[in-house]
C-alpha cells in the first residue's frame, strides 16, 4: 500500500491505516490522521522537508519519515 | 511558586474561597488572548514544582465571585507524550502538590478548526468536570464564511457553548456566566462514544482504538452544525497564504523576514543600548563628583552601578527579539518558520523551531536562549540552549575586528577583492557554528538519545496578531529576565568587582610601576633607532613623566596585582600552550564574566588607562601597544600571527558571559546546564586555541 510519502503534491488521498503503536503513531492519529479521513498534500519545505497537509479542515506538517508511516489509498 | 486554597473549608465553603478554574485548549487556539482577556495581567508567574513548564494564574472578580484562572500548557490530547502535557492532565485531575483542584474547566475552542480541538475538548468532558466550552476566534471563522450553530453543539455535548472574539470581548461577560453557572451543578456526559468504541477496529491498541473512536464520534456530533459558505472572494489570509507557501517567493518572504528580525535585534537595538550604557556613564560621573574617592566610591560607581547598568543593557534586545517572536507567532508565521528551517537542523539533532533562537543568539545569546521558550519539545529545547552560546554574539566582534585588522596581513587571497582579514573574519563565525552542530549532532547522539521526537506541527493559519498578548509576551519577557536573572547579575558584578580591586599594596603598585619604567628604558637602549617599536617605548616612557600615563601605569600595576591578576599569573602555565603570556591569560580571566571588557582590560593592563578601543584610536593606540609587547625579559613578540588567531579561537568558543550561564539557570530551572555549558565550552575554548597555536606555528615557521 502506498505511503502519504508518495502521494503527488496538490493531490488527495484517503487514510488507510497508521503503522505501528508508539508515541508518533498515536499523536498521528490524535491530530486526525485516522482511517478513512481526506488528506491533501499541500507542499514540501525545501531540502526534501517536512510535508504540508490539510485535513479536517486545517493545516498539519509531519515529517517524511512520519508520513511514511501513513498508508493511503488513492 | 504555588498556589494555595485561601484556608480551610467553611460549611458554604465552595462560596466563600476562590473558585479555581483552569484554563485548557490546543496550542494556537487564541488561549493566551482569552487569558488575557478574562484576567488581564497574570498575577503569578513561575514554574511547576520539578519541572520547567511554566505557570501562569490570574485572578479576577466577575458578580462580586473571586476566580482564579490557571492557563495550562496548550496540548493535543489528554493522553499525555511531553512533561507540559503531563501537567496539564495531572492539574485537571488534581494530582499536583500545591495547585488545587480546579472546580470548573473552560475549554478553548478554535471555531476555525472545530472537528480537531473537538478531540481534547471531549477527552476532557469524559473528566466529569463542570465544563463551559468557549469558542474562540469566533469573527475570524464569520469571515472565512464558517458559521456554527453554538447551542445545538452544546446540547450535543451536554455543556454550554459560549461564542467568544476576544478583541471585541464579545462573550466575555457570558462565559463568566457560566463559568459560575456550571460550577455549582453536576456536570452531564455526553453519549454515543461507547458506540463508537465498540465499533472499533480490535487490531489497534487500546490507545490507538480511542483515537480512532473519538474522531468517528466527532464527525457524527459535528454533522450539521457547521456550514461553510466559501466567501465571494477570496480573502486576505488566503492570498497571503498562497505567497507564504510559495516554492519561491515563500522562501525569499522567509529570508526577508529573517533578516529583518536579525538586524532589528542587531543594529536598530545599538542606540538604545548606546543610550542606556550613555545614562548609566552621566550618572557615574554625577555619583563620583558626590562621593568622595575610596573604596565606596569604587564599590557604588565600578560594582553596583556597573552591575546594574550591564542587566539594564540587554533589555533593548529582549524587548526587540520577543515583540517579533510574538507578532510572528500571533499570526502564526513562527511554525511556518520552523517548518521552512526544518530539514537544516533535523541533521544535526534539533528542529525547527530552534533556529529562531540560534539565530538571534549571533547578535546576543541571551535574548536567544530566553526565545528557545517557544520550543514545546523539552529535549530540543535544552539542546538549543546548550549550542545558543557558540553562535558569536555582536561582544566577539570588536575582539575579531581588533586582531584581525591588527595582526591578520592585509594579503588578497585569490581574487584582489577577497582580503585575508575578512576571512579570518568569517572564518570565526564559521568556527561558532561548525562547532554548534557538531555539539548538537554529538549530544543527540549520546547524552539526549532517546525514543525519536515526533514532528507533528500544526500550521496555524494566518491571521492579525492580538496587541495585548504580544505586548504581554514582551513584557514577561523584560520583566523575568529583570527580576530573575537581573539580581544575580548584578551580586556577581560586585564580586568581580572586588577581586579587581582588593588585594590593594600603594608601595607594591608604586614599586611596580618603577621596576616597568626600568624594563621600557633597558629595551629602548638595545634597540637600534630605525627599530618599527623604537617610537613606541621611548613615547611609553614619556608617558610615565605625565600624570595621565602615570595615573594609567598604577591603574595596570593595580588590576595585575588584584585577587584577578593573580589568578592571571596563576594559570600562566595553563595559557602557555596556547602561545599566550600572564597578561593575556589575566585579559582573558577578567573577561569571563563578560568578554565585551576584554579590550578595556588589555587597555588597563597594557598601561593604557581608560581607553575606548571601539574608536579609531583607542584601537590603533591598543594595537600598536600590543604590536610591541614582548615576552617578560626578552624582545620576543607576543602578538604574533598565530597567538592573534588562537586568542580569537578562544573568544569564539569560549563562555565567557555570566550573564548567559545565569539566563541558562533560570530557563532550565538548575545550576547543572550552565555548570556543564560552562565546562565543555572552556574545554572546548582551549583545544581549539591550542590546535589553532600550535599548527599555526608550525605552518608559519613563527616561534
Amino acid at each position: 500500500m502506498p505511503s502519504l510519502e508518495h502521494v503527488t503534491i496538490g493531490s488527495t488521498a484517503r487514510v488507510a491505516d497508521v503503522a505501528g503503536c508508539d508515541s508518533t503513531s498515536l499523536r498521528l492519529l490524535e491530530m486526525g490522521l485516522t482511517p478513512g479521513v481526506n488528506v491533501r498534500v499541500v507542499g514540501t519545505a525545501p531540502l526534501g522537508g517536512p510535508l504540508e497537509l490539510e485535513l479536517r479542515g486545517y493545516r498539519l506538517s509531519i515529517r517524511r519519515h512520519e508520513a511514511s508511516r501513513v498508508a493511503v489509498a488513492k | 511558586m504555588t498556589l494555595k486554597p485561601d484556608g480551610p473549608a467553611q460549611p458554604d465553603g465552595p462560596l466563600r474561597r476562590a473558585l479555581v478554574v483552569a484554563l485548557l485548549g490546543n496550542p494556537n487556539t487564541g488561549k493566551s488572548t482569552l487569558f488575557t482577556a478574562l484576567a488581564g495581567i497574570p498575577t503569578r508567574v513561575g514554574n511547576y514544582p520539578g519541572v520547567t513548564v511554566e505557570e501562569k494564574i490570574g485572578r479576577f472578580t466577575h458578580r462580586g465571585r473571586v476566580i482564579d484562572l490557571i492557563d495550562l500548557p496548550g496540548t493535543y490530547s489528554l493522553v499525555p507524550k511531553s512533561p507540559d502535557e503531563q501537567v496539564a492532565v495531572d492539574v485537571l485531575r488534581g494530582q499536583l502538590s500545591g495547585v488545587p483542584a480546579p472546580d470548573c474547566v473552560v475549554v478553548v475552542v478554535d471555531a476555525t478548526n472545530l472537528e480537531r480541538n473537538c478531540y481534547l475538548a471531549t477527552q476532557a468532558l469524559a473528566l466529569g468536570l463542570p465544563t463551559v466550552i468557549a469558542l474562540t476566534l469566533s469573527d475570524v471563522a464569520d469571515q472565512k464564511g464558517i458559521s456554527i450553530d453554538a447551542a445545538e453543539l452544546g446540547r450535543r455535548l451536554s455543556c454550554p457553548v459560549v461564542r467568544v472574539a476576544a478583541p471585541a470581548r464579545e462573550g466575555i461577560s457570558q462565559l463568566g456566566d457560566q463559568i459560575l453557572a456550571v460550577a455549582c451543578s453536576a456536570p452531564k456526559l455526553p453519549t454515543g462514544f461507547d458506540t463508537h468504541l465498540a465499533a472499533a477496529d480490535t487490531r489497534h491498541a487500546p490507545a490507538a482504538r480511542d483515537a480512532i473512536a473519538r474522531y468517528a464520534w466527532i464527525e457524527e456530533l459535528l454533522a450539521g452544525i457547521v456550514r461553510r459558505q466559501p466567501p465571494a472572494h477570496r480573502s486576505l489570509a488566503e492570498r497571503i497564504d498562497q505567497v507564504l507557501t510559495h516554492r519561491l517567493w515563500g522562501t525569499l518572504v522567509f529570508a526577508a523576514t529573517m533578516l529583518a528580525m536579525f538586524s532589528s535585534i542587531f543594529w536598530l537595538a545599538a542606540p538604545l543600548m548606546d543610550l542606556i550604557s550613555a545614562g548609566v556613564d552621566a550618572v557615574g560621573a554625577g555619583l563620583k563628583q558626590l562621593l568622595p574617592p575610596g573604596a565606596i566610591r569604587s564599590l557604588v560607581v565600578d560594582g553596583v552601578l556597573a552591575g546594574v547598568g550591564g542587566v539594564v543593557v540587554f533589555v533593548p534586545q529582549i524587548a526587540m527579539l520577543f515583540l517579533f517572536v510574538a507578532v510572528l507567532e500571533g499570526c502564526g508565521y513562527l511554525s511556518r518558520a520552523a517548518y521552512l528551517m526544518d530539514r537544516l537542523l533535523c541533521g544535526v539533532g534539533l528542529g525547527g523551531k530552534s533556529f529562531i533562537p540560534l539565530l538571534s543568539s549571533f547578535a546576543c545569546a541571551i535574548p536567544g536562549i530566553m526565545a528557545a521558550r517557544t520550543i514545546e519539545n523539552p529535549r530540543d529545547r535544552l539542546l538549543t540552549i546548550l549550542v545558543a552560546p557558540l553562535m558569536s554574539c555582536s561582544a566577539r566582534l570588536p575582539v575579531y575586528l581588533l586582531l584581525c585588522g591588527g595582526f591578520v596581513p592585509n594579503i588578497a587571497v585569490g581574487f584582489p577583492w577577497l582580503r585575508l582579514p575578512a576571512l579570518v573574519l568569517a572564518g570565526m563565525y564559521a568556527v561558532g557554528v561548525a562547532t554548534a552542530a557538531l555539539v548538537a549532532l554529538l549530544l543527540s547522539r549520546t547524552l539526549f538519545r532517546g525514543p525519536p521526537q515526533p514532528f507533528v506541527m500544526e500550521l496555524p493559519g494566518w491571521r492579525w496578531p492580538r496587541w495585548p498578548v504580544v505586548l504581554e509576551r514582551v513584557r514577561e519577557a523584560v520583566w523575568s529576565f529583570l527580576q530573575n536573572a537581573g539580581t544575580l547579575i548584578v551580586a556577581m558584578s560586585i564580586v568581580i568587582w572586588a577581586l579587581a580591586s582588593y588585594p590593594r599594596d600603594d608601595a607594591a603598585i608604586t614599586a611596580e610601576v618603577a621596576a616597568s619604567r626600568t624594563t621600557i628604558a633597558a629595551r629602548l637602549e638595545s634597540l637600534p633607532e630605525a627599530d618599527p617599536d623604537h617610537a613606541e617605548l621611548s613615547d611609553q616612557l614619556a608617558a610615565l613623566d605625565t600624570d595621565a600615563g602615570l595615573d594609567a601605569a598604577r591603574r595596570g600595576a593595580a588590576q595585575r596585582q588584584s585577587a584577578l591578576g593573580m589568578m592571571g599569573r596563576l594559570i600562566e602555565p595553563l595559557v602557555r600552550p596556547l602561545g599566550w603570556d600572564w597578561r593575556l591569560g589575566c585579559a582573558a580571566v577578567a573577561s569571563f564574566p563578560a568578554r565585551e571588557v576584554v579590550l578595556g582590560t588589555l587597555g588597563v593592563i597594557y598601561n593604557l588607562g581608560e581607553i575606548d578601543p571601539g574608536d579609531a584610536e583607542g584601537g590603533t593606540a591598543l594595537v600598536r601597544r600590543l604590536r610591541a609587547a614582548t615576552w617578560d625579559g626578552t624582545n620576543r613578540k607576543v602578538f604574533t600571527l598565530p597567538v592573534a588567531l588562537s586568542i580569537m579561537v578562544f573568544f569564539a568558543l569560549c563562555a565567557q558571559c555570566a550573564s548567559t550561564l545565569v539566563v541558562i539557570g533560570r530557563e532550565t530551572n538548575s545550576w547543572i546546564w550552565p555548570v556543564v555549558t560552562f565546562t565543555y565550552m572552556t574545554v572546548l575554548a582551549w583545544l581549539a586555541a591550542f590546535a589553532t597555536y600550535q599548527i599555526g606555528s608550525l605552518l608559519l615557521g613563527v616561534q
